[in-house]
């Protein structure tokens, strides 16, 4: 009796371990054909391709790295239900959230069951290239446009299109119309010089000209940087040194000190995010240097509908690359060992294009992945990322050496604060890092 | 009575098992990768290559990591002095018999029942806000100018305040337990001799609570050397040289971020050796110089 007793309590306790684990925490929301969720009805089916296919039986996973209500997930959500309506498939989107890149390597090269994930572009195209599907023909079949110079970035990182645009960015500087309006500014400008004047007469007519936040430091100068040494020459100097010898660099870093000094930097800038972000909607500032997300996160912060204006970072003298604007995107990628890759190709174009699309621009407040939308959050943002050539990355020219990035941002970070007064002072800095 | 090994062994399998899984093999796979180039953390073995002791150079010699270590030796001796100090003030206070004495004791804890990144987004979002902050209002009701708590000179002891604020309470209880188990007759001995309050605490309290502050010690080497979230909290988006510590730093490295496409997880595994022989070192060294009490009570 004592070992039976013995024997049930030693299952008790394996059982009891075996219970602690392997429970999925992630939220899944189950997309079934024919679900009623499926009422997202309003918005048809993005290509009639997509939705023309059959694909009773086929089930497919989606790794999201949004959350569970979030705005972007609620339209997954629906689309998803959508096209299993449509087409018979099911669509399984487990919403991980943003720390879903800590979790999908090990997940990928395990052979996880997944058919589509969610990331930043570059990431998918060199992170996890491996484990990426060749899109290059099934997107020519569908007719896919997209956005050309982000397709062509990820065709170059990645030797082949392993990933779909999403939610694409466009970066620049974004300002406030009224405030222009209220200084008297009557067109936007296109150098360092005019930018200058700009700021003057932003600061004559009481409206501080930029807002700047300190996690955003490290960007606003790689812009700076970018345009008088281009991304190559940045890279150069980031995996090597020799910061003070560059002319490029220490006059960058001087311009920014002289920008400092000038008094045309917000008040508290640069503050804590997203307070400083926050002034553009308190009427306090009237610029910033960052992507398109700004509008949305100042207008839903602040509670406000700043009637927003863009135009590319200004031209500097002498700069190696004064056209770049910065281009980057969330991106969609198929497993490269997906058992239905056309079914998850064809669920992206549904997500990705015509009336879901459009509701996913208008839900989250952000740039369509299909440019024959509209973009009613932030109007020419299209325009502007479609006609951009020359796309510059998110810091990838510094982050390329990732020993130098936190110190890169904290002398960003000193040299806006006014701390470093001098380009040379900011450069010799840089160069004690090596 | 006889002893039945089998039963035995299959009790104990479970536990076995589950400690050579999920502590033996990763500390061991972590160790061997520390000697080689590994870019993904759980590829295969077949993809690794051996390094020497080349991720040892690459972490020790790097600037980051340093700066990163200076950070956490920072946190780990003013901070653990200040946390430890006011948890011991703390204690003595609220176990001396004052009013109001289990008040203070929840008033004091309560930091820790609420989750530490709403605590981090209070004092990052409201105490050091540099407009409304509660700090910034106070220096300004004494008519002095507005100070930049989030700076890069002031963000890495901000971050420290903070973290203290939350953490004094936890140290607090556990020296709270080790004076309630000293007998009071040894006090009141102490009392009707003529010492004084100081002398009991520094002739009784401190002798017998060797071994607590010993744990409470090891107990904050090993908070300090894991540091993560604040940190996290107070340099978003991107690592900041005036907050990063070593964990940040093998987190970069490891995962990448936003932007960043270079993974390094063999030096990762590096700093993680290197981080679980300083938290040896510092236990070792510790047990030379506080020997547990030998006086029985």
């Amino acid at each position: 009796m004592k070992k039976i007793i013995a024997l049930l309590l030693a299952l008790v306790m394996v059982l009891g371990l075996a219970a602690c684990g392997g429970t999925e925490t992630t939220e899944t929301t189950e997309a079934a054909a024919g679900t009623e969720a499926a009422a997202g009805t309003e918005a048809a089916a993005g290509t009639e391709a997509a939705a023309a296919a059959n694909y009773d039986g086929v089930e497919l996973t989606m790794w999201s790295m949004w959350s569970s209500g979030e705005p972007q997930a609620t339209v997954i959500e629906e689309a998803a239900a959508a096209f299993g309506e449509a087409t018979g498939a099911t669509v399984n989107v487990e919403f991980k959230g943003r720390e879903l890149n800590q979790i999908l390597t090990a997940s990928l090269e395990a052979g996880e069951k997944i058919d589509i994930f969610e990331d930043d572009q570059s990431r998918i195209s060199q992170v996890y290239v491996d484990y990426t599907a060749d899109l290059t023909e099934m997107a020519e079949a569908a007719g896919y446009v997209g956005y050309p110079a982000l397709n062509d970035r990820v065709v170059e990182l990645a030797g082949y299109l392993n990933s779909i645009v999403e939610q694409p960015q466009v970066g620049g500087i974004f300002y406030d119309k009224d405030a222009f309006a209220a200084a008297g500014i009557e067109s936007e400008p296109t150098t360092w010089a005019e930018f200058l004047e700009v700021c003057q007469q932003l600061k004559d007519a009481g409206i501080a000209p930029l807002a700047l936040d300190t996690a955003y430091t490290n960007f606003t100068f790689y812009y700076h940087l970018v345009r008088h040494l281009g991304e190559d020459g940045v890279k150069e100097l980031a995996l090597n040194g020799g910061w003070s010898d560059s002319e490029g660099a220490v006059a960058a870093a001087q311009e920014i000190a002289d920008l400092v000094s000038a008094g045309y930097l917000v008040e508290g800038a640069p503050d804590e995010y997203p307070s400083s972000q926050n002034k553009i909607g308190m009427g306090q500032a009237a610029m910033i240097v960052l992507a398109n997300y700004v509008t949305a996160e100042v207008n839903s912060t602040m509670g406000v509908e700043i009637n927003w204006g863009l135009f590319n970072y200004p031209a500097v003298d002498g700069g190696a690359d004064n056209t770049c604007i910065y281009g980057g995107a969330n991106s969609l990628a198929v497993s490269s060992y997906s058992e239905n890759q056309q079914a998850a190709f064809d669920f992206i174009m549904f997500l990705t294009t015509g009336e879901w699309d459009q509701k996913m621009a208008d839900t989250a407040a952000q740039i369509p992945a299909d440019p024959s939308n509209v973009c009613n959050s932030l109007p020419g943002a299209i325009e502007t990322l479609s006609a951009g050539e020359n796309l510059m990355s998110w810091c990838d020219s510094i982050n390329a050496n990732p020993d130098l990035m936190s110190s890169f941002k904290t002398l960003t970070a000193e040299l806006y604060e006014g701390k470093i007064t001098t380009g040379a002072d900011f450069c010799a800095a840089m160069d004690a890092l090596y | 009575m006889k002893k039945n090994k089998t039963m035995i062994f299959l009790f104990i399998l479970p536990t076995i098992l589950t400690l050579l899984i999920t502590y033996v093999y990763p500390v061991i796979r972590t160790v061997v990768m520390s000697f080689f180039k590994v870019e993904s953390l759980t590829s295969t073995t077949a993809d690794w290559s051996f390094y020497g002791l080349s991720n040892y150079g690459k972490v020790l010699t790097s600037t980051t990591f340093l700066t990163s270590m200076q950070n956490m030796l920072l946190i780990w001796i003013v901070g653990g002095i200040i946390t430890l100090a006011l948890s011991m003030l703390m204690a003595v206070v609220l176990t001396s018999g004052i009013r109001g004495a289990k008040f203070f004791r929840a008033a004091i804890y309560m930091p820790n029942i609420i989750s530490a990144v709403a605590l981090a987004t209070m004092w990052i979002q409201y105490i050091f806000n540099y407009d409304y902050g509660l700090l910034n209002n106070l220096v300004t009701a004494l008519g002095l100018e507005r100070v930049k708590w989030l700076g890069t000179d002031a963000k890495f002891w901000a971050m420290m305040g903070a973290f203290i604020f939350g953490s004094v309470g936890y140290y607090m209880l556990i020296f709270i337990s080790g004076i309630e188990g000293i007998p009071a007759d040894l006090y009141e001995a102490a009392t009707l001799d003529g010492a004084t309050k100081v002398d009991q605490f520094s002739k009784i309290t401190l002798p017998l609570m060797k071994g607590i502050i010993k744990t409470t010690i090891t107990f904050w080497s090993i908070n300090a050397t894991t540091f993560f979230l604040w940190s996290k909290m107070f340099s978003p988006i991107d690592t900041e040289a005036s907050t990063i510590v070593p964990v940040i730093y093998l987190y970069d490295m490891v995962f990448g971020g936003k932007g960043v496409s270079v993974r390094d997880a063999g030096a990762g595994a590096a700093v993680g050796v290197l981080l679980t022989l300083i938290i040896i070192a510092i236990y070792a060294v510790m047990n030379l110089l506080l020997k547990d009490s030998d006086l029985e009570y």
